[in-house]
C-alpha cells in the first residue's frame, strides 16, 4: 500500500490554534486575489513531513498560497500559507502547519473558526503586469518570496485548488485533541492567470516544515475570486492510520 | 462480445529483489491461461514513475513476451503515449510494426497522452501540448506504416523522406484505438475513425448515451488510417467465484485497492492549470464507480460475483453497445494468483459460452 507519513505532530501542538467549537458558520469573502506557486520538493522528506494519517503525493509537493482580501468582517488582510501535498485516504489534500497574516483580527478569526495555524507576519501580495509577487517577512526575516512571472490569461475552470488540512487543537468532551481540520473553501472565479513559477526565499523552518527542500518548479496561478469559507465537516486524527483517521462530523 | 485482459502491472511494497519479477511472471501466467481459455486480447498500459500503481513502462516488451508465449490472443498497446518527450513517432511506428510481425499480426494499437503530473513532469512534457501531439501522431503513424517512404513537415516533429521499417504484418495496418477517459474523447475517436478504448466504467445509462453518439459520428468520419475501426472497448474488474458473497467481498477488495492506489496519483490538473485536462480523467471515475453502491453490494456495471450475476452484467453491457470488455484481474497482488487463475477458468467455463466464446475443452478440464 502507499507510503505513509512518519512525523509526530504532537511536538507542534503549541503552534496549533485552539478551536472552542466546530460550528463555524460559512462566510463569503468577495474579490479575493489568490496567488499559488507549486514546487516539487526533495524526496528525502517524502514521509518525514507528514503524520501517519496521510500519504505523500508522488512526487512530494509544496504549495505557497497567498490571499489578498480587501473586504472581510475583520477588515482587509493578507494571508500566506505553505502546504505539503498529501492524500487523506483517497482524497487529495494539503497539510498546513503554519500560516502568516498581517491582520490580528483576521488571524484570530481564521484560527478560531477554521483552525488555521496562523501567526502575525508582514504579508504582501501584489499583482503587476509582468508578475505577481508574494512576500512574507517574519521577525525581520524574509521567510518566503514566491512569484508568478509573465502572466497569461486562462479560465478559472482551469485551476483546481486542493483543500487544506489545518493543524489545530479542539476542545471536545472536556479534553483538548490535536486534529487536522479539513478546510475546503468554495471558489467562484472572475479572472485567472498562470505563468512561470519562481520560488525565491524559502525558510522551511519558519513554516514548520524543516525538511522541505524545493527542487523543481511546477506551476503558478493567480485568480480573482469569491471564496466561501466553509462549514467544518471532517477531521483527521493525525496519529491514526489513513483508513481509520477520518472523522465525519455529526452535523454533516 | 469479446473478452480480454487489461494490465497496469501494479507492484506491492515492500519491493524485494524479486517482487517485480514475480508480478510480471504472474501476469504472463494469466495471459497464457487466458489464451488457452479463448480470451481474445491482452492490453498493457504505458505508465512511468507511478510507484506501486503501475510498473508497466515498457509495454511493447511485455506484449512481445505475451505474444511469444501464446498462440491466438491479440496484444494491445493500451496505450502508447503520443508525446514526443515520451516516444518519438518514428520509434512508435517501428516498435509497433515489429511487435505486429513477431506476434503474427496480432497487434491492436492504442494511443493516448498521459494524465499525471508525475509522468508529464518527469519527462518535462508540456501539458498544453499533449492533445495536439496525440492528434498529429495518429495522423502520421499509419502513413509511416503504409507509405514506402514517408516525409513530413509538422508541428511536433518533421523528417525528410525515409523508409520507416519494418512495415506491420497486418495489412494495411493494425487496428487503431484511442484511450477514452474524459467525456468527449469518444467523439475524438469517432471523428478520426478510431476504436474507443474506454478506460472508465461509468453506469450503463451514461455509457449507452456516449456509445450511441460515438456510433452516430463515426459514420461520417474522416479516418486517420486506411480503415475505420468502429469498436467500443471497455475496462472492468473481474472476480468470478461460485460463492457470490465471497466473490463480492474479494472483488470489492480488488476494486477498492485499485482505486485507492489510483487516487494517490498526482493528476495533471491538480498540479498544472491547463485547459488541456478539463477533467481528472480515469482516476476519480474509477473510484466513484467502484464505491457508488451500498455496503455489501456491487456497483451495477462491475463483473464481480458468481457466474450468473456476471452474465447478467455483461448482457447489459452488450445491450448498450459495448463490443469488448477487458478485465483488470489484480491490484498489488491483493488476490492470490491461484484465485485469479481459478476466477479466469470459471469465467471461461460458465460465462464466456453464453456469449458465443467456446474455450478449448482441454483448458476447461484443467480447473
Amino acid at each position: 500500500m502507499p507510503l505513509t507519513g512518519t512525523r509526530d505532530l504532537s511536538s507542534l501542538a503549541g503552534d496549533a490554534p485552539l478551536m472552542p467549537a466546530l460550528d463555524t458558520e460559512p462566510i463569503t469573502l468577495e474579490g479575493v486575489e489568490v496567488l499559488q506557486v507549486m514546487e516539487e520538493i526533495d524526496d528525502a522528506a517524502i514521509t518525514s513531513l507528514l503524520p501517519p494519517a496521510l500519504h505523500p503525493t508522488i512526487p512530494p509537493t509544496l504549495t505557497a498560497v497567498f490571499w489578498r482580501v480587501r473586504l472581510s468582517p475583520w477588515g482587509p488582510f493578507e494571508l500566506a500559507q505553505v502546504r505539503i501535498g498529501c492524500r487523506a485516504g483517497a482524497r487529495p489534500r494539503a497539510l498546513l502547519l503554519r500560516a502568516f497574516c498581517n491582520s490580528e483580527p483576521a488571524a484570530e478569526a481564521l484560527a478560531r473558526g477554521w483552525g488555521l495555524p496562523v501567526v502575525s507576519g508582514d504579508v504582501r501580495m501584489r499583482h503587476y503586469y509582468d508578475r505577481v509577487v508574494g512576500r512574507v517577512v517574519a521577525a525581520g526575516k524574509l521567510v518566503l518570496e514566491a512569484q508568478l512571472v509573465d502572466p497569461e490569461a486562462i479560465s478559472g475552470a482551469d485551476i483546481q485548488y486542493i483543500a487544506n488540512l489545518n493543524l489545530a487543537r479542539l476542545e471536545r468532551n472536556g479534553t483538548v485533541q490535536l486534529r487536522l481540520v479539513q478546510f475546503d473553501p468554495e471558489y467562484v472565479f472572475h479572472k485567472a492567470e498562470r505563468g512561470r513559477p519562481e520560488l525565491g526565499a524559502f525558510d522551511a523552518a519558519a513554516w514548520n516544515v524543516p525538511d522541505a527542500v524545493p527542487d523543481w518548479p511546477i506551476s503558478a496561478s493567480y485568480a480573482l475570486c469569491d471564496i466561501e469559507l466553509p462549514q467544518i465537516r471532517y477531521l483527521v486524527d493525525p496519529a491514526k492510520p489513513p483508513l481509520q483517521a477520518v472523522e465525519r462530523l455529526a452535523h454533516v | 462480445m469479446k473478452f480480454g485482459l487489461f494490465f497496469e502491472i501494479s507492484v506491492p511494497r515492500p519491493w524485494g529483489p524479486d517482487t517485480e519479477y514475480r508480478v510480471y511472471q504472474n501476469c504472463l501466467e494469466q495471459v497464457r491461461l487466458a489464451d488457452e481459455l479463448g480470451f481474445d486480447q491482452v492490453w498493457a498500459v504505458e505508465h512511468h514513475f507511478l510507484e506501486e500503481y503501475s510498473h508497466c513502462s515498457a509495454p511493447e516488451l511485455f506484449l512481445t513476451a505475451c505474444a511469444m508465449q501464446t498462440k491466438h490472443i491479440r496484444v494491445g498497446h493500451g496505450i502508447v503515449v503520443c508525446v514526443p518527450q515520451f516516444n518519438h513517432p518514428i520509434r512508435v511506428a517501428e516498435r509497433a510494426a515489429v511487435l505486429d510481425i513477431l506476434s503474427g499480426g496480432r497487434l491492436e494499437f492504442g494511443t493516448g497522452r498521459s494524465a499525471t503530473w508525475t509522468e508529464l513532469g518527469g519527462f518535462q512534457a508540456d501539458p498544453d501540448e499533449t492533445k495536439k501531439t496525440w492528434d498529429e501522431y495518429v495522423r502520421v503513424i499509419p502513413k509511416m506504416w503504409t507509405q514506402e517512404r514517408f516525409g513530413y513537415r509538422g508541428r511536433a516533429f518533421s523528417m525528410p523522406k525515409r523508409a520507416v521499417l519494418p512495415k506491420p504484418y497486418q495489412k494495411p495496418h493494425p487496428p487503431m484505438w484511442v484511450a477514452v477517459t474524459s467525456p468527449g474523447t469518444e467523439l475524438d475517436a469517432a471523428e478520426r475513425g478510431l476504436g474507443s478504448l474506454g478506460l472508465t466504467f461509468g453506469g450503463f445509462a451514461e455509457q449507452e448515451q456516449r456509445i450511441a453518439e460515438y456510433r452516430r459520428r463515426i459514420r461520417s468520419c474522416e479516418p486517420v488510417g486506411e480503415f475505420v475501426n468502429e469498436q467500443v472497448n471497455t475496462v472492468n474488474f473481474l472476480f468470478c467465484h461460485e460463492d457470490r458473497e465471497y466473490a463480492i467481498r474479494t472483488g470489492q477488495r480488488l476494486a477498492g485497492t485499485f482505486n485507492y492506489l489510483a487516487e494517490q496519483l498526482l493528476t495533471a490538473r491538480q498540479a498544472y492549470p491547463t485547459r488541456s485536462y478539463p477533467s481528472l480523467g480515469l482516476l476519480p471515475a474509477l473510484r466513484r464507480e467502484a464505491t457508488s453502491a451500498p455496503e455489501g453490494q456491487v456497483p451495477e456495471g462491475l463483473c464481480i460475483g458468481d457466474p450468473d450475476r456476471i452474465v447478467d452484467v455483461i448482457k447489459k453491457w452488450e445491450s448498450v453497445g459495448v463490443d469488448r470488455i477487458n478485465f483488470l484481474l489484480n491490484a498489488i497482488e491483493t488476490i492470490p494468483q491461484e484465485e485469479v487463475l481459478a476466477s479466469l477458468r470459471l469465467f471461461a467455463r460458465e460465462v464466456m459460452p453464453k456469449f458465443g466464446v467456446r474455450p478449448p475443452a482441454a483448458a476447461v478440464e484443467v480447473s
